[in-house]
């Protein structure tokens, strides 16, 4: 029972993901399929215009598997981090490396399917009711549209079967752990490992740079050709790619930077020295948030450059860009909302990791109290220590974001008619105290229950806990 | 008026004490109106078998677990009415510890665990202090190892990091769980001559908890517990004589 218990607190957040990410495709295409309907009805251009609104669909689905999948990966790094010791023990008494590994991508298969259909209905019945609001109020012609499609059932498939393949990638840490992990320090890891971390960022840093170059590249040609953002987009994906390979080791350089801002008391001290202790675990949390926070930068600054150029386009030569403020202005409100869910899907990961993070160091947390912490030091360490995490986190995103977004829109128009050429991005900056406002929103939150949680047992419990 | 810890020359004292763990069907009264004081400057060991609450016990005099009924008092302090934030100051100021297992912190180095009490306070050691921990660290085998993480050091090296942290604030009690359990016999040794030095020369206070006559023949004052009650209170004896009696417990339990 408490069994059960633990597993479902340690799957919530996964299901969580796994359902919205879910929910979110399904939403989508039935919301795609009701403006489709409502086009054909007023005989708009229609063909082209349901084209793209599906690219634009499909391109926003994969983007939230992609950020749900690498949520869901992580998260499971995490949860096997914190079973080491019961799989080095089973693997003492003879369980086999490749049972437990079976066993951990069940679990998955599990979560996956159980938040896929969860997140289906919802996604389902959403539309809904946002299109019965939408005609209430008169902005959508009443009608009976289709809400219920066989397609839909392909997001729902597809939720599915990225959960359990990361649940797949994030067990990985199961193969390497041994009987050995049973007796001793768990936790560090072994020379092998080293040595293919070593390769690892070795290939990373050259997807990184060939990456910039080839957005190098992408300016170059966005003088002459908008077509060129298509090679700005192949180098942003390799660029940020290699970004995230090696996260474990970017991210404790960041950390080092954002620590010295907490001052040098005994709990900023630990804290900082917490967060920069383990770099795969600081890497694993703070991923997700870095993801969520480069693509809304990303966009924005893409979308806020766009904007600027244009404008001074529109200076240059009026008449030829007529009419085209209100559209840009729509669009950027629409692709902000579909951006948000997936920096929606990040934050939850964030969330959960933090927080896990804490629960698995119970221990460490009990032991510090016995030697005289008090618990509200205990409590301002791990705020510290998220604070550190998301603030790092965001440092990292919002410059990688605001590189891409300048490289998207100097490549998609820099050489539109009355160009100025090569500008500086235009960073907005309403949206980049939202991101920090909710980032530190998120570490509070992320934080504070875990903390109590640690504080409330004895110091004696907490030491007996595994 | 009744007399004071400190009249009395104790240093911690525990009266009627009682504690129980689970609840009232799976009851495990660990614990049974004990009473006890350990005497100042005194090292006094806390004998028992298996299960027999010594841990329990010093937990509860510690401030580290809270008891189920009776009276905890540190020196003069009566710890049972104190809220968590003063007792872990009280903790942090006056007592030291020596766990079983798990008692560095993993993120720092030996030296930052060795200073961790005087960082936790605030404050860097004065010369005098310096010197005293320079000693414990070269008596301890230690000095190579200062930069080193917890988890390149052995077993025994790691307890000894945590003996050299517990005795490095002279705090008025340290208290110390099978400090000597994951020790060859000559580090153990070498170990209880330190505990035994610090207690005679610098007039420390130490509550040890072993299973291990021989460690107990180090104490100046042995306190036997059996199933959850003190079933005899010595002054120093040979590590024959416990053997004996603890074969006599064995065989009563
Ligand atoms: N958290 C707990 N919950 C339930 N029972 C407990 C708990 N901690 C200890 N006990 C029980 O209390 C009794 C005393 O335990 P304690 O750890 O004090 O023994 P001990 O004398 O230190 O034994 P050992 O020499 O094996 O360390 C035992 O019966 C034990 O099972
Ligand atoms: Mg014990």
């Amino acid at each position: 029972m408490t069994l059960m218990l633990r597993a479902l607190r340690e799957h919530a957040p996964s299901i969580l993901v796994a359902a919205l990410s879910s929910a979110f495709g399904v939403s989508l295409i039935s919301i795609t399929g009701v403006l489709t309907e409502v086009i054909a009805d007023a005989d708009l251009n229609s063909e082209t215009l349901t084209f793209i609104l599906s690219f634009i669909a499909v391109v926003f689905i994969v983007i939230a598997l992609y950020v749900g999948a690498l949520v869901t990966a992580n998260t499971f790094a995490t949860i096997i981090a914190g079973r080491v010791r019961t799989i080095a023990l089973l693997r003492l008494i003879g369980s086999s490396a490749a049972m437990q590994r079976r066993a951990v991508a069940r679990e998955g298969l599990t979560v996956g399917v159980i938040g896929a259909l969860l997140g289906g209905i919802v996604g389902v019945l959403f539309p809904v009711v946002v299109v019965g609001v939408g005609v209430a109020v008169g902005m959508i012609p009443d009608g009976s549209y289709t809400y219920a499609t066989a397609t839909m059932l392909l997001p729902v498939a597809a939720v599915a079967l990225t959960t359990t393949a990361a649940s797949w990638v994030g067990s990985r840490r199961v193969l390497s752990v041994s009987p050995m992990d049973a007796l001793g320090a768990a936790g560090e890891q072994s020379i092998g490992e080293q040595t293919a971390r070593r390769t690892r960022n070795r290939v990373a840093l050259l997807l990184f740079l060939g990456g910039n170059v080839i957005l190098g590249v992408a300016v170059a040609i966005g003088q002459t050709s908008p077509l060129a953002v298509l090679i700005g987009l192949a180098g942003g994906i390799l660029s940020f790619s290699g970004v995230v390979m090696a996260a474990s080791v970017v991210m404790p350089r960041a950390l080092r930077g954002i620590g010295r801002v907490f001052g040098s008391s005994p709990t900023a001290r630990l804290a900082r020295e917490n967060a920069v202790r383990y770099p795969e675990r600081s890497a694993r949390t703070t991923i997700g948030l870095v993801i969520g926070v480069t693509l809304i930068t990303t966009f924005a600054v893409t979308a806020a450059s766009y904007q600027s150029i244009i404008e001074t386009a529109q200076k240059e030569m009026p008449g030829v860009y007529e009419g085209v403020g209100p559209v840009l202005t729509v669009t950027v409100a629409v692709f902000s909302v579909l951006m948000g869910f997936s920096a929606l899907i990040a934050a939850v990961g964030m969330v959960n990791n933090l927080s896990l993070n804490v629960l698995q160091r119970t221990r460490e947390l009990g032991l510090l109290r016995a030697l005289g912490f008090t618990a509200r030091q205990i409590r301002r360490m791990i705020l510290i220590e998220s604070a550190q995490l998301s603030g790092a986190a965001v440092a990292v995103g919002l410059v990688l974001g605001t590189f891409y977004g300048w490289v998207g829109a100097q490549s998609l128009i820099g050489g539109i008619p009355g160009s100025p050429g090569i500008v500086l991005p235009t960073m907005p900056l309403a949206l980049i105290g939202v991101i920090v406002v909710a980032a530190a929103t998120l570490t509070v939150v992320a934080s504070i229950a875990p903390s109590r949680r640690a504080t409330r047992i004895t110091p004696v419990a907490a030491l007996a806990r595994a | 008026m009744k007399p004071t810890s400190t009249d009395l020359g104790l240093v911690a004292r525990v009266a009627h004490l009682h504690k129980s763990y689970g609840t009232t069907n799976t009851r495990v009264n660990a614990l049974t109106d004990v009473s006890v004081g350990i005497r100042r400057g005194e090292f006094t060991a806390i004998m028992g078998p298996s299960g027999s609450g010594k841990s329990t016990l010093m937990h509860i005099m510690a401030g580290l677990d809270t008891a189920s009924s009776g009276s905890v008092w540190l020196g003069d302090t009566d710890i049972s009415g104190l809220d968590d934030s003063n007792l872990t100051v009280l903790r942090r100021r006056r007592v030291g510890f020596i766990f079983q297992s798990f008692n560095l912190v993993p993120t720092l180095d030996i030296s930052g665990n060795i200073l961790l009490p005087f960082e936790l306070d605030g404050r860097a050691p004065t010369a005098e202090e310096q010197a005293w921990i320079d000693r414990l660290i070269a008596v301890l085998g230690l000095t190579d190892r200062l930069r080193h993480r917890p988890h390149e050091l052995s077993g025994g090296q790691q307890q000894r990091v945590a003996i050299a942290r517990a005795l490095a604030t002279r705090p008025d009690l340290v208290f110390a769980d099978e400090p000597t359990g994951n020790l060859d016999s000559r580090t153990s040794r070498e170990v209880l001559t330190l505990l035994q030095t610090a207690s005679r020369e610098y007039g420390q206070s130490i509550a040890m908890v072993t299973h291990d006559p021989v460690a107990a023949s180090y104490a100046d004052r042995i306190v036997l517990l059996n199933d959850g009650r003190v079933v005899d209170d010595r002054s120093r004896s040979t590590p024959e004589e416990i053997s004996s009696i603890m074969l006599g417990m064995e065989a009563l339990s």
